[in-house]
């Protein structure tokens, strides 16, 4: 079966602390390279605050996993995912064979501009009706 | 009275009817189309986020301009970044 370029985001729990959440982060790229997937890169995002609480918890540490993976495999590395008690959530995207990798992701401290950012991106003629 | 016949008369031939646009408001274009390198990624949350209403509900297409084919793309990338709490569901959360 041929592989399949894939991309997995992980919410680790917050109270597994700094280090347990690597060595879980390590723990889940050998799951998937056992699986038979070739993982071309880790992302550590570090602890995020989550939009909304999952589990009773408001912030997560995420980690993104980009890899190639016969269908098969991506099955059984989130079967065992969601047996992981520390994984608070997980999800899976098949990425185009062609799309370019995921860029890093920008540095924490630039949540300022991030909101100046929004202020633009508004529309007009949004009717703000009763929601 | 007779000048509302006459406009009924012209407007039934169709001719010189421009496309109106109601309001003052000017065409929307989708975002997604005038910049090509614009992706829709369920992980970048600020340029799905502004596609969210306050309560943190999609916005139709009709109202931002999206076309059809980057609002579908859109409105699963939206549910994907909120699955991972990268996008509310709502606001107000206990």
């Amino acid at each position: 079966m041929a592989d399949r370029r894939y991309e997995t985001l992980v919410l680790i729990h917050p109270d597994q602390g700094e280090p347990g959440q690597k060595e879980l982060a390590v723990r889940i790229q050998k799951l998937i390279e056992e699986q038979g997937g070739t993982v071309s890169q880790v992302q550590e995002w570090g602890i995020r605050d989550l939009a909304h609480p999952i589990g009773k918890q408001r912030r997560a540490f995420y980690v993104l996993f980009e890899y190639r993976a016969a269908p098969k495999g991506l099955d059984e590395v989130q079967r065992t995912l969601k047996l992981m008690d520390p994984v608070l959530r997980f999800v899976s995207v098949r990425r185009p064979e062609g799309a370019p990798p995921a860029p890093p992701r920008p540095a924490k401290r630039e949540r300022e501009r991030d909101e100046a950012d929004f202020e633009a991106g508004e529309f007009e003629g949004m009717g703000e009706g009763e929601v | 009275m007779p000048r509302d016949k006459s406009d009924r008369r012209s407007s039934a031939k169709g001719e010189g009817r421009a496309p109106r646009r109601r309001g003052m408001g000017r065409r929307k274009v989708c975002r997604f189309c005038a910049d090509k390198s614009m992706l829709i990624d369920y992980k970048d949350a600020r340029v799905l986020g502004s596609f969210l209403s306050e309560r943190g509900k999609i916005i139709p297409g009709r109202i931002t301009g999206t076309c059809a084919r980057h609002q579908r793309q859109l409105t699963v990338a939206i549910k994907q970044a909120r699955t991972v709490a990268l996008l509310p569901y709502t606001t107000a959360y206990p």
